[in-house]
């Protein structure tokens, strides 16, 4: 076990780098970016000033193999909007996005176990149908405009839940301030409903499906036949024995999904004007400012390998048939 | 009533009434103003801003010596006297009496000075607009204290705008800005205005204590909401008072929402698509063509500016006739109006018949995509309108920041490009400082006219006002006539104003809410 997370540690490691790699050749591609911290009027002095001073006169490699070298040292640079450093700024707005994505994630689980369930134990029927053409439509709307139609709805129409905005509620409980934190609960909640609803609705009509076609699978079993052939109630058939292996895949993906949502954040952050990590990275990449989207890049990356990680070790402590492989990795 | 209904209601009206207290119901306090911005805010370093976004907020923080009112007018601020030597190269600014800073400490002109130098130098490697277009425009040398309330600033020569352009300077104290590492002073502003900052929520919110007059509300919130659509949604909703950019296809809905309205100012950017007459483009296709004034004047009757500005601006506006912002302008000039036929009978006079193919010649318009209001749409329908006339349009529209930038910067687009530049209201000289030189940065056409460079050192010699206006008025005949700009239109501004609170818009694009106050 400690062998295999140990050379997952080192992959890692690689994936890292060229992540970091791929983003600073892509963020490059764009053009020089030094036009974008330099006067509207700035001579070709000041602005040949302003790329040395940036650091945008070296060649490419050069800058890249600084970066890397820093990064070995643990300093990611300093933002070139902000001025200040770039890993502290991003991990500033971390805890806004955990709280989005596990808002989310708790969305899209919650609601898509029962709704597969009930559509696997009555296929073919209405509700099955309803559940389906329900799944469909959540994974073809784009959050971006889901965003924008419940602000309209919910937030103009009805006015039942905040438009825009955000109120900490790790960010205080993480300084120690608990009664802060938890003050801020209520609110917090409530300002997470909608954009919490437009990031895990693609996910929730996925896991729906996952779970009723998992199940489905699971109940036309010949252990589940053999169970129900011994007399038992559909009630317990169902749950001890279908529900509990239909269960499996459903966690594989949960470590997943947490991944997969930090990364469908970006454009819901943006249209709730909520300050998390993937707002900072979409204004970071227009303003061109490399350190910053490195920061946030490894970050996300960093996050998504370990979240890896755990899912595969979790895995085998849920299926005893599943054993990690020693040699191959 | 039953039991359950009883509780069935009460649950009902428990959760309605949080609802109310957590969102929607909740009463904004009458003392705070709510702004929403579309643009991030990166920093209130003074040597740093460079954003009109940013530069929104940091005025509220931070005095300047002299301010500009909503018509260019200069009033006085910190200073409240300035005298200019003889030849024009020390300005001596006289401070009022009992100044101070956010944090107590006195306001002298040794602060000021130092707020000058320590923007200036070097060393701290700043890049915003105070260092990077205010005092390499002004050819800033350094300040003095020359007592506790007089402070000199020198600059390398005389210059007609250097008075205007120092009132761009954010004048913060020594002690505590010496006491403050960047990181510091980047986030935490001490400054000399109005308003002191309370809290900086990065990406999401600004707000600003009142610590002095002027000022109406105790406090100012800017909140960051990129969105346009969320921008629109929080001004309807009654939850922002004030919104910046509002996008034309949304003025329909803040207007009928009886909740606000859509102000629209025409701002002080000339647009215009300009003609690059440089050696380079002159052997492009139709850089032979636009050499010729006559057809750089037929084209202007080709483009229906007014047209554009109603369908695809949501505006009424009246044609510009030069690079300088109303009223300072030459008001005997009459825009060009929309007459295709002339622009015909002008090119086939000019030489540019229509082929047997109907084009009379090819060239190619480049524009930056997604900086001005619905450009992209303006650049198609200029297209149009010069194909309409005979020629046949090569359209580029590139990249804003990191494509079409550099060209500006190296003056090579074109030799037909689109382009929006910032002007003032306070000179028609500042307006007109784009073209001092024809080797200039931002003489982007590479115009060469005598008739037009020549004036500039009679300009700086003028004796009184009336010879620098007519020395003026006919260099904008010229401009109008034979120059380098197929006039279009100053680019409107829309903001979003709540019904809540009085407060009108200025047309430099600053966003003042000093006098903002409640209906």
């Amino acid at each position: 076990m400690g062998s295999y997370v140990l050379r997952r540690l080192l992959q890692s490691v690689v994936v890292i780098v060229g992540v970091t790699l791929v983003s600073f050749l892509a963020l490059q591609a764009g053009g020089d970016p030094t036009y974008l911290f330099v006067s509207e009027r700035a001579s070709l002095e000041e602005i040949e000033a302003t790329r040395r001073a940036l650091g945008f006169d070296r060649p490419l490699h050069e800058q890249y193999l600084s970066f890397v070298g820093d990064l070995a040292k643990g300093d990611f640079g300093q933002s070139l909007s902000y001025r200040q450093p770039a890993m502290e700024i991003v991990l500033d707005a971390l805890p806004a996005t955990i709280e989005l994505t596990l808002f989310a994630m708790i969305v899209a689980l919650l609601l898509a176990i029962p709704l597969g369930v009930l559509a696997a134990i009555n296929r073919g029927t209405g509700w099955d149908g309803s559940i389906t053409t329900f799944s469909m439509l959540g994974q073809s709307i784009p959050s971006f405009w889901l965003g924008i139609m419940m602000i309209l709805f919910f937030g103009l129409y009805l006015r039942i839940f905040p438009i825009s905005g955000h109120v900490p509620f790790l960010t205080p409980l993480i300084a120690g301030d608990v009664g802060t934190a938890f003050g801020n609960l209520p609110r917090a909640l409530f300002h997470l409903v909608l954009p919490g609803i437009a990031v895990g609705t693609y996910s929730l009509a996925r896991n729906t499906r996952l779970v009723r076609s998992s199940l489905l699978e699971v109940l036309e079993a010949d252990y589940v036949r053999t169970a129900r052939s011994k007399g038992l109630p559909e009630r317990r058939v169902l749950i001890h024995h279908a529900l509990r292996n239909a269960w499996l895949p459903v966690v594989t993906i949960i470590g997943l999904e947490f991944g997969f949502l930090l990364g469908g954040v970006v454009v819901v952050e943006t249209v709730f004007s909520y300050p998390g990590v993937g707002r900072l990275l979409f204004a970071a990449i227009n303003q061109r400012d490399i350190p910053l989207v490195q920061a946030g890049v490894i970050l996300m990356a960093g996050i998504f390998i370990l979240l890896n990680l755990v899912v595969d070790l979790v895995y085998v402590r849920l299926d005893p048939r599943m054993k990690l492989a020693e040699g191959s990795g | 009533m039953t039991h359950r209904s009883v509780v069935t209601r009460s649950a009902a009206t428990g959760l309605l009434v949080a609802v109310c207290l957590l969102t929607a119901c909740a009463q904004r306090s009458e003392d705070t103003i709510v702004v929403g911005l579309s643009a991030d805010i990166t920093t209130f370093e003074p040597g740093m801003i460079s954003s009109r976004d940013n530069a929104n907020i940091a005025q509220h923080i931070f005095g300047t010596l002299f301010s500009l009112d909503p018509e260019g007018n200069h009033l006085p601020n910190l200073a409240h006297t300035l005298e200019i030597s003889e030849d024009g190269t020390a300005y001596v600014y006289t401070l009022h009496e009992g100044l101070t800073c956010h944090d107590g400490e006195a306001l002298t002109a040794e602060d000021v000075a130092y707020a000058f130098n320590r923007i200036a130098d070097p060393q701290n490697r700043f890049t915003g607009n105070a260092p990077g277009f205010v005092f390499t425009s002004i050819g800033f040398q350094d300040a003095e204290a020359l007592d506790d309330l007089r402070v000199q600033i020198n600059i390398a020569r005389k210059n007609p705008i250097a008075f205007g352009l120092i009132t761009e300077i954010y004048v913060h104290c020594k002690d505590s800005y010496e006491q403050m590492t960047l990181d510091e002073a980047a986030s935490s502003p001490i400054g000399s205005g109005s308003y002191r900052l309370a809290s900086w929520t990065r990406g999401s919110e600004v707000v600003l204590e009142k610590v002095r007059d002027p000022g109406t509300f105790r406090r100012i919130a800017w909140r960051i909401i990129p969105e346009a659509s969320t921008r629109t949604a929080e001004l309807i909703a009654g939850n922002v008072d004030i919104i910046t950019n509002v996008v034309p296809e949304q003025i329909e809905a803040i207007d009928a929402s009886g909740r606000a309205e859509v102000r629209i100012v025409s701002g002080t950017r000339r647009m215009y698509l300009g003609f690059n007459l440089s050696e380079a483009h002159r052997q492009l296709p139709g850089g032979e063509a636009i050499q010729d004034p006559r057809v750089r004047r037929a084209l202007q009757y080709a483009v229906d500016v007014p047209t554009i500005c109603r369908q695809l601006l949501s505006v009424e506006c009246e044609r510009a006739t030069g690079l300088v912002n109303p009223p300072n302008d030459n008001a005997d000039l009459t825009p060009y109006p929309y007459d295709p036929d002339r622009a015909e009978t002008l090119l086939d006079q000019a030489g540019w018949q229509r082929g047997d193919d109907g084009v009379r010649f090819s060239i190619r318009l480049q524009a930056g995509r997604g900086r001005y209001v619905n450009d992209v749409n303006v650049v198609l329908a200029i297209t149009q309108y010069l194909e309409d006339v005979g020629l046949d349009v090569e359209m580029e529209l590139l990249e804003w920041a990191s494509v079409y930038t550099p060209l500006l910067r190296e003056r090579s687009m074109g030799p037909l490009f689109f382009l929006g530049t910032g002007g003032g209201l306070w000179s028609p000289i500042y307006d007109m400082t784009d073209l001092a030189e024809v080797e200039s940065g931002t003489n982007y056409t590479h115009w060469s006219d005598e008739r037009w460079f020549s004036r500039w050192a009679e300009l700086s010699e003028a004796k009184s006002e009336e010879e620098t206006r007519a020395i003026i008025d006919e260099m904008l005949e010229v401009f109008y006539e034979d120059g380098p700009w197929l006039h279009l239109y100053f680019q409107p501004d829309f903001y979003g104003v709540s019904d809540r609170i009085v407060w009108e818009p200025r047309r430099d694009e600053r966003v003042h809410v000093f006098d903002a106050r409640l209906r």
